[in-house]
């Protein structure tokens, strides 16, 4: 089953228009004027849906849909977010029964203009469910997906599609998750799929997945024996979002790390971004001595661009090794600077060919110390999908190399 | 004692492989890529090169290549973050004698260093 670039674009840009219609629905119920941020969409472990959701409290609805594209989808936002909205909607009202109704009815009217996007282009009827609401911390507000994990021997891996939205002058966050099913979304996608040009393989993408899932795990692992601190790979997936999109992928604030530009197929940058306090954090733990003061020293940043050498490589070396390629890059360049600054100019580089990007993203974390790591790959999307055409799914499994045996 | 070059463009890694090596080796330079690794070769002749592979202006590959055109008798082990198979196959035909990778501890250091320059 293949899909080619122009549908994931078109599929892309369906969402981000269904988000812009649900905002403007609800900026004139509410009066709150809001802007949709970012649409992507990213295939991801089934269990990893929601991970840029933190621990707090989230409200919302979800709907079930039927019909050519079939799913379920869900409106998600912190329950702060959701009583200045519900105040807006029913002013002085803060009856719990009537904040769930207002929240209820908000989604209703939002989720309809999302989805009623989708019907239209796809020329067809899509039915959807009345609005449930729904409640919980972090991740679990989101509903499951309608499909079973793993049925016909498949990965357990999904497309969602997810937009995010921002209040014009608050910094409050909702987010409108659409969980189609996958047999559903793969056909409709083979459907429109011109598999002459620019088609993907999805079966490839999935496996491109889990070797980025184990790249991560490798990387993890060098963190763990440079530093002593025992880290694990989190979360890992590759989304598709406009050029425009792509710097807003990280988080806005200040980052220390490296980017190194990778040759090869495919080539692209790979950055390796640690927050300040998990710079010092990591750095110290690789230092011998101990180190007074708070700043970053020339010894922390060292320690860092060494550190970012060394999960650059854990990180692309199964690629090829799969690939049965290599993959060059040049020596990590140090950065140090807020996140959307450090991918703009990436960004730039990368949309000088393309519309559209392939964002690799994984995250790493320990509970001993304050520490999270983030690998961010910006491949290059037509030398990706020739890398994914020369894929073997038989080898996905052979990402380590061991030198004593080419050394013999 | 045997003389070591370490050729690695990390200063944080120049610095743990020298302490590493320093209490049964002399380490007789350090420089930062390639063609400086090949003139420290070629001037000093050490007994050992610790080579890494992605460095500025000439990777360690291409100067070991050099090295070992220059002196078939060169020891030159790869000591790189690189883990790919067709890199360690690019390594021997260079001529290297050994591959180690990054992150690693002493006593696989000290193996490396014993296959190819015994004690």
């Amino acid at each position: 089953m293949k899909v080619d670039i122009q549908s994931l674009g078109t599929f892309n840009q369906l969402a981000h228009e269904g988000a812009q219609q649900a905002t403007a629905s609800m900026a004139q119920m509410t009066g709150i004027d809001a802007a949709v941020d970012v649409t992507k969409i990213t295939l991801v472990d089934r269990a990893d849906v929601g991970e840029e959701l933190d621990d707090g409290e989230y409200v919302g609805v979800q709907f079930d849909f039927e019909g050519e594209l079939s799913g379920r989808t869900a409106l998600v936002l912190d329950r702060p977010c959701s009583e200045t909205l519900t105040d807006a909607l029913l002013p002085g009202d803060s009856a719990a029964n009537m904040a769930q109704s207002g929240v209820k009815e908000i989604g209703n009217i939002m989720m309809s203009g999302f989805i009623d996007g989708w019907a239209d282009y796809l020329e067809t009827t899509i039915d959807h469910s009345p609005p449930t609401y729904i409640e919980g911390v972090g991740r679990d507000v989101i509903p499951a997906s309608k499909g079973e994990a793993g049925a016909d021997g498949r990965t357990d891996q999904l497309f969602v599609f997810k937009s995010q939205i921002e209040y014009i002058e608050e910094s409050v966050e909702f987010y409108i998750y659409m969980l189609p099913d996958y047999d559903s979304l793969t056909s409709l996608m083979t459907t429109h799929a011109d598999t002459e040009s620019d088609a993907i393989p999805i079966d490839k993408l999935e496996v491109f997945n889990q070797m980025t899932e184990r790249g991560t795990q490798k990387a993890a692992e060098n963190v763990s024996m440079m530093t002593g601190i025992d880290t694990e790979a989190e979360v890992s997936q590759i989304s598709f979002a406009r050029i425009e999109d792509v710097p807003k992928q990280i988080e806005n604030s200040r980052y220390v790390g490296t980017v190194v530009e990778f040759t090869g197929i495919p080539s692209g940058f790979l950055l390796v971004l640690f927050d300040e306090m998990s710079a010092k954090n990591v750095a110290e733990a690789m230092m011998p001595v101990e180190m007074d003061g708070d700043d970053l020293t020339d010894q922390h940043t060292a320690a860092i661009e060494e550190l970012g050498n060394i999960m650059t490589s854990g990180f692309v070396d199964g690629w090829a090794n799969v690939l049965r390629t290599s993959v060059d890059h040049t020596p990590p360049r140090l950065i140090h600077d807020m996140g959307q600054a450090i991918l703009d100019p990436l960004a730039a580089q990368v949309g000088r060919h393309q519309e559209h990007a392939f964002i690799v993203d994984s995250r790493m974390r320990t509970d001993d110390v304050e520490f999270e790591a983030e690998i961010h790959a910006l491949p290059n999307e037509q030398e990706l999908r020739e890398a994914l055409d020369a894929l073997m799914i038989e080898r996905a499994e052979e990402t380590d190399a061991d030198p004593d045996e080419i050394f013999q | 004692m045997p003389e070591v070059l370490i050729a690695d463009d990390s200063e944080f890694m120049r610095n743990l492989l020298r302490e590493i090596l320093e209490e049964d080796h002399q380490i007789i330079g350090e420089v930062e890529n390639g063609v400086e690794a090949v003139e420290a070769y070629k001037d000093k002749e050490p007994d050992l090169v610790m080579m890494d592979i992605v460095m500025p202006i000439r990777d360690g590959i291409e100067a070991t290549d050099e090295i070992k055109s220059s002196n078939p008798e060169a020891n030159v082990i790869m000591c790189t973050s690189v883990g790919q198979e067709e890199k360690m196959k690019e390594a021997v035909k260079a001529g290297a004698d050994g591959y180690i990778t990054k992150p690693f501890q002493k006593p696989s250091v000290m193996e490396a260093i014993e296959d190819v320059v015994p004690s």
